[in-house]
């Protein structure tokens, strides 16, 4: 499945996800982080990518994986967190 | 003494070569080879920048590009898309090290900012530095900034609109939906404004400059010299130009 979510963070940027999923083993299967926002370093967003994908897609474990690649890699970002990455993802299937 | 840095007033280029000279400004003082830099430059032709994280085809109109003759590029900074028509567009390039400069990057914001504000005073127009990136004035736009740090060192960059036009912008900018495009181009109306707006008529490019350079000096307690790009800088500046900024892998990455 293929599916689109665009979300406004709450006091941040406009969040564009682009999300491949399985349906059955409720899986990320590919994710294209897109927007306006701001993270430093830059390239660090292709480590959420990378680390999202085959993460389940429950609020819980997207948060947890997220947070983790944030904290082991010093990610600051400015205009969106992990808390809105989450959100932005869950918007593409519910 | 009071410190110097360097003032390059470059004119107008590509949006290729625009991007690949605040690269190279950035390289160059990152290997201790220039002081801490301000740049005054304009877009020639007329272009969209994007952020490092935005589409390409999301949110930029590709065909009425090409019609309408307005080149594109993605940017080495986050933030969101830019048409850079009549503006006069700064960047800042300066060691994070640097004892003006926070080390928080949001307060590092609000200064390199303090100095447009201070810059914008010297036009008689009164503005405030609104989080996370814009300047405003009477409540609306009138200056947005993108910040990035690479090798321990800060670059920003943003424009002050000289003047705008909302329709022309949009025709250029996709929108999420046609539907609502009509209630969005008024709604940017209401937000954005612009020099020309503000003080009657368009002031010209290097009045503007000459504020700005003054609101720097000022901001940061230092004196800016004119000088030129090394020319170190201009080749790798033709370098980043090619092999990133013209490269179609570069601005349709995402």
């Amino acid at each position: 499945m293929q599916a689109k979510s665009v979300y406004k963070v709450p006091n941040g940027k406009l969040l564009k996800i682009s999300l491949h999923y399985d349906e059955i083993k409720h899986v990320v299967t590919d994710i294209q982080i897109t927007g306006d926002f701001f993270a430093y370093p830059e390239e660090a967003i292709e480590l959420i990518e990378d680390a999202v994908r085959q993460t389940t897609l429950t609020k819980d474990h997207l948060l947890q994986t997220i947070e983790r690649v944030i904290n082991e890699h010093h990610i600051e970002f400015i205009g969106v967190d992990a808390e809105g990455l989450t959100e932005g993802i869950m918007r593409c299937v519910t | 003494m009071t410190e110097q840095w360097r003032l390059l007033k470059t004119g107008d280029h590509t949006a290729a070569m625009n991007m690949a000279i605040d690269r190279a400004i950035l390289v160059a003082n990152s290997e201790g080879e220039v002081p801490p830099t301000v740049r005054f430059y304009g877009w020639q032709p007329p272009a969209i920048s994007i952020g490092y994280f935005q589409s390409l085809t999301e949110e930029v109109d590709l065909d009425h590009c090409q019609k309408y003759g307005v080149e594109y590029v993605r940017r080495i900074t986050g933030g969101g898309a830019v048409f850079h028509e009549k503006e006069l567009t700064y960047s800042i390039v300066i060691p994070e090290s640097h004892p003006q400069i926070p080390k928080n990057i949001m307060e590092s914001y609000g200064r390199i900012c303090g100095a447009l504000v201070k810059g914008l005073s010297h036009l008689e127009i009164a503005s405030t530095y609104m989080p996370i990136n814009d300047i405003v004035s009477g409540g609306k736009k009138i200056s947005g900034n993108a910040q990035t740090r690479k090798a321990k060192t800060v670059l920003q960059h943003g424009t002050i609109i000289l003047d705008v036009d909302v329709d022309k912008m949009f025709s250029l900018l996709r929108v999420p939906n046609e539907k609502i495009k009509d209630k969005m181009i008024a709604d940017v109306k209401q937000r954005v404004t612009s020099l020309r707006h503000l003080l009657g008529s368009e002031p010209p490019f290097e009045k503007t400059a000459q504020a700005m350079k003054r609101g720097f000096e000022e901001e940061f307690s230092i004196k800016l010299v004119e000088g030129s790009l090394l020319q170190e800088e201009i080749s790798l500046a033709k370098k980043f130009e090619k092999d990133c900024f013209s490269a179609r892998e570069w601005n349709h990455r995402r």
